[in-house]
């Protein structure tokens, strides 16, 4: 199992980010050729409510991240990096951002596994779950490999290849950036202020 | 087959895992040492420091402190880091008796010259503080620590600044060459440069170390800025105290022994 988990592991990596030239823009991230839309999907989030992707989340930054709370490795640590970022940053910066958490283990996810994971790294994330087609569509609306659940040598231990990039959506709604796996926090630091200040007319006050 | 802990980028596991590098360089010295007593007839065998060395290599080296060391915690490389320097080093140092210093350097010969020279408080000091430095770089440490070869030179820079660090105040003489203040005046100079590396760590925005940002979590919720704060003040704190000892025992046992001159 652990040597499929890895072959997924590196599969997802090879696909997605650091293939990714570096970014020529404004953006330490890799910025995408064309922006995509945010998927117009319904989620529900880990407290049981419906959560509308496109209008929970309109009008400001939008971090988006497919993982599932038993990821070892990559989604905790591009959790608590962007939590550890974002705490260092000024308060209407922080207001600015929506960090979105969806899962690709729904089986094992349920809500109160997932509001206890996610809000472990900041009160303010958000975790969405749903059925596995809408959660396919919105990794397929992105272009993103489909998440892959591996054969288990146990019941319910398993591992889930997936796309270990973030997707940085502007508050137009467009997704411009990605963050690979790898991504340090000196580099959010630098692109989070840029993220929000995306678009926004020059004189805009901050609060 | 991994014969040396690095960085694999693998999520942590409890299983256990076997190192030959580490068990090999514990046999290897263990006989040259056994070797060394019998070649120079020592009148008395040090086990108890030999030992004191041996098991605290095999603890600092081997899993799990060594891979929780070299790929997931930076806390935990720091406390190799003051094992080796603080405890194997000296323990090393003392594991062979004051008779064996002058078979290996006979005075007048190239060693006991080199011997005397590392004993030098100001060549031993720099030195120290270079290997310390340089190895605490964030490039240094990033780089060398995903491979075996370069996590084995970590390990080794760091048991020879310790073994600098001690000799000269644990040299006998003819080649040890200070006296009770130079010894507690080395050893204060020797807490003053490792400060900047620790309190680069504490004191960072971000994360000093990209190996220890981006390793997978062992502790849930226990960050790496968290991790690598920790390491600074292990660092500064548990580096200093043994050192504080030292100063406390030679200053002690000076005074006891000029007291007991006095009074003879």
């Amino acid at each position: 199992m652990r040597f499929g988990r890895a072959v997924i592991a590196t599969l997802a990596i090879a696909a997605c980010a650091p293939g990714a030239p570096p970014s020529s823009g404004p953006f330490r991230g890799a910025e995408l050729d064309r922006p995509l839309p945010k998927p117009a999907l319904v989620f529900t989030d880990s407290r049981g409510q419906p959560f509308d992707l496109v209008q929970a989340t309109a009008d400001r930054v939008t971090l988006l991240f497919f993982g599932y709370t038993h990821c070892p490795d990559i989604c905790p640590v591009h959790l608590a990096n962007i939590a550890a970022v974002l705490d260092k940053m000024p308060d209407d910066v922080q207001r600015d951002v929506m960090v979105v958490f969806v899962t690709t283990d729904p089986a094992r996810d349920s809500l109160a596994v997932l509001d206890r994971w996610v809000t472990g790294f900041d009160s303010r994330f958000v975790g969405l779950t749903g059925d596995s087609a809408t959660i396919a569509d919105a990794q397929a609306q992105l272009g993103l490999i489909p998440a892959l659940r591996t054969a288990a040598q146990e019941r319910n231990h398993y591992g889930v290849g997936h796309a270990t990039q973030v997707i940085a959506f502007t508050r137009d709604g467009l997704a411009r950036v990605q963050y690979p796996f790898g991504t340090r926090q000196r580099d959010w630091a630098e692109d989070i202020p840029k993220l929000v200040a995306f678009g926004r007319p020059p004189d805009a006050g901050t609060d | 087959m991994q014969w040396w802990c690095a960085a694999t980028g693998e999520p942590w596991s409890w299983t256990w895992q076997w190192y030959p590098g580490v068990h090999l360089a514990v046999v290897v010295l263990g006989v040259a040492w056994y070797l060394l007593g019998r070649a120079q007839r020592w009148s008395t065998r040090p086990w108890g420091w030999f030992l004191t060395a041996m098991v605290a290599l095999l603890a600092t080296l081997d899993w799990p402190v060594g891979k929780l060391g070299a790929g997931y915690l930076a806390s935990v490389h720091t406390l190799q880091f003051l094992l080796l320097t603080l405890l194997v080093a000296p323990a090393l140092i003392r594991s062979i008796p004051d008779d064996g210093w002058p078979h290996s350097a006979r005075p007048g010969s190239r060693t006991f010259g080199a011997f005397r020279l590392l004993a030098h408080p100001l060549i031993a000091l720099v030195a120290y503080d270079t290997l310390v430095v340089v190895t605490h770089f964030p490039s240094v440490v990033d780089g060398a620590m995903t491979t075996q070869l370069g996590s084995f030179g970590i390990d080794l820079a760091w048991l020879v600044a310790g073994l600098l660090l001690w000799w000269p105040i644990a040299a006998p003489a003819p080649i040890g060459r200070l006296g009770m203040f130079g010894k507690m005046g080395f050893l204060f100079a020797a807490t003053i440069i490792p400060t900047i590396p620790a309190m680069m760590m504490v004191f960072s925005d971000w994360p000093l170390y990209e190996l220890y940002e981006l390793a997978p979590r062992v502790v849930p919720h226990f960050s790496a800025n968290e991790d690598i704060q920790l390491a600074g003040l292990t660092m500064k704190l548990f580096g200093d105290i043994p050192l504080w000892i030292a100063t406390a025992v030679i200053f002690f046992r000076g005074t006891a022994h000029t007291r007991s001159n006095a009074g003879a």
